[in-house]
């Protein structure tokens, strides 16, 4: 399959399933529920040593957040309900807390609940209180610029992890451009989040590594710098670059629909931005339940 | 259909009328329901001496006609249902109901909501003293729900009150949330004398005429609008006079220093 000049893989996405939350955080303006959600979010890049992948989902109007003020949603996705509840309480401590004038609030209803604001709460010292507004609890801590609201629980979902695009481009140039658009493209759409830095990841890995000690290692299959040196190579001569958008979903359409318009911005750049194919990173089929085929995502729309 | 139990008349003593509810009387046919006994002072006597009992209309509420001002307990534990009353009702209206809703549409007696952990209470004319508060020896009043009073409240509204939101459009009188351990509790009308004494923990909402604070209260200055806003917000939909106190500010003061002191009221400026 070729558009505008970009080859599309016969090949498929593989993605696992996860647990995610989105949380709310507003603040008295704009900028610093961004610095929060930035802060919420830093160091959020792969489970692999993170604990987390997480990002933000968008920035939300005063009127769609439940106390009138500007806010940003951020999803956190981790592998298990626990672990992610781990990280969602260190990363509200010590980023959304400590932030001046924010408060978090569940971005999702349904589903286990994990603790907000449920353990936050003895940084009050005693001084906290609680209070039940329309079924819901929140928890007031006071701090020096006021107080700090949270909602007790947020609510953990099952979701989807490590859909993927990889942009197969001519040279450096090329394949940032195309990447940067692709990711432009993914973050217009909900429910979804691309945790690696700018969206972008260069280092794709492939599963176990030659040392015993690694789960995961370069994937050679991938690397220009490897054509004609490692056994099996999925590149040929005039690839001298090849970029990643990882993408994390809070259902399987959202990653579909992300990987679609990822992929529909590569055909935009074209053949003659430098983009020669699209594929996707799997492992056979046998680590994830979540296969995203290419082809039938772009006969699909 | 609903259930119709009308007053034929109005008793000369009190009748107690727990287990009147709708989960009870669903099953039951007009005539077994006209044979259940109720309680007048100290003797039991059947149902059928004073009210006329007939299903009729939509809906599957239980509705009571007549002037029930002598029929005390309505509602009584209610878990779930619909309970109508067309009129006024005796005392512990409400009282001790976890679930379901109680329509009062006129007004209650003492002791209305008390203890109540859940579902709807609403009086669309006064409540008596010692509403939403504890049954006497008790330690916690109110619990849970909502209550709301479109008319007036007697003395110790929210008296040792728990948990749960209750309005009132109206006055209050003395001692309103007195004792309080928590919840919410906002006043339209005018606020008796000793507003909030002992109170513990909670949130009183004065939209209306402010009280006279008790020197035993602190002024804060500290901004609580996330606070603020998810607590009008949700006031609002009660309608006037709250419907527009997201726009407003609130002075607050904390206490009672005299118990924990962790209470707070709202006056709306």
């Amino acid at each position: 399959m070729i558009r505008n000049g970009v080859a599309i893989d016969d090949t498929f996405a593989e993605a696992f399933p996860m647990k995610a939350t989105r949380i709310v955080i507003t603040a008295h303006n704009p900028t610093w529920a961004r610095h929060a959600a930035v802060s919420a979010t830093g160091f959020a890049t792969s489970v692999i040593a993170c604990g987390c992948e997480a990002g933000i989902e968008r920035e939300l109007d005063p009127a769609e957040t439940p106390d009138g003020r500007p806010g940003v949603a951020v999803l956190i996705f981790s592998m298990s309900g626990k672990e992610l509840a781990k990280q969602v309480e260190r990363r509200v401590g010590q980023c959304v807390l400590t932030c001046p004038t924010t408060a978090v609030f569940a971005g999702i209803a349904e589903g286990e609940a994990v603790a907000l604001g449920k353990n936050l709460r003895f940084f009050g010292d005693g001084w906290q209180i609680s209070k039940v507004i329309a079924g819901v609890r929140y928890w007031r801590v006071p701090v020096m610029d006021g107080e700090f609201v949270a909602q007790e629980s947020t609510a953990v979902t099952k979701a989807v992890g490590g859909g993927n695009l990889l942009l197969l481009a001519r040279d450096t140039d090329s394949a940032l451009a195309a990447a940067e658009s692709a990711v432009q493209a993914m973050r217009r759409l909900p429910g979804v989040i691309m945790p690696f830095p700018g969206g972008v990841v260069r280092s794709g890995s492939k599963v176990g590594s030659k040392y015993p000690a690694l789960m995961a290692s370069t994937n050679d299959a991938f690397c220009p710098g490897l054509l004609g040196l490692a056994r099996r190579s999925e590149l040929t001569p005039e690839i001298g670059c090849v970029l990643e958008v990882v993408i994390d979903g809070l259902t399987e359409s959202d990653v579909a629909a992300a990987m679609r318009v990822g992929m529909q911005a590569g055909f935009e750049h074209g053949a003659e931005g430098g983009l020669v194919r699209i594929s996707a990173g799997n492992y056979g089929g046998k680590l994830g339940p979540f296969h995203f085929h290419l082809h039938q995502l772009l006969e699909a729309a | 259909m609903s259930l119709h139990l009308s007053l034929r008349q109005r008793p000369g003593l009190r009748l107690d009328l727990r287990g009147l509810v709708p989960a009870t009387l669903a099953a039951l046919s007009p005539a077994e329901i006209e044979r259940m006994d109720i309680a007048q002072g100290n003797r039991f006597v059947p149902l059928a001496e004073f009210f006329a009992v007939t299903r009729r209309g939509d809906g599957d509420a239980l509705v009571l006609e007549g002037d029930l001002s002598r029929c005390d307990r309505l509602g009584w534990q209610l878990a779930a249902g619909n309970i109508v009353v067309e009129g006024p009702v005796g005392d512990y209206a409400g009282a001790c109901m976890s679930g379901g809703e109680l329509h009062v549409k006129g007004s209650a007696g003492l002791l209305a909501g008390c203890e109540m952990s859940g579902g709807a209470l609403r009086v669309e004319g006064d409540v008596g003293d010692f509403a939403a508060s504890a049954l006497p020896g008790s330690m916690d009043g109110m619990r849970g729900g909502s209550f709301v009073v479109r008319g007036h409240a007697g003395q110790r509204f929210g008296d040792r009150m728990r948990r749960g939101t209750a309005v009132v459009f109206g006055d209050a009188g003395d001692f309103l949330g007195s004792r309080m351990v928590a919840g919410t509790i906002a006043l339209g009308g005018r606020p008796g004398a000793h507003v909030a004494y002992g109170m513990r923990r909670g949130s009183l909402v004065f939209a209306g005429p402010p009280p006279e604070v008790a020197s035993t209260f602190v002024a804060s200055a500290a901004p609580i609008p996330v606070f603020w806003q998810l607590l009008a917000r949700d006031l609002a939909r009660h309608g006037e006079p709250f419907g527009a106190l997201r726009a407003r500010r609130a002075q607050r003061f904390l206490g009672d220093l005299s118990a924990l002191g962790k209470g707070e009221l709202l006056l709306v400026t």
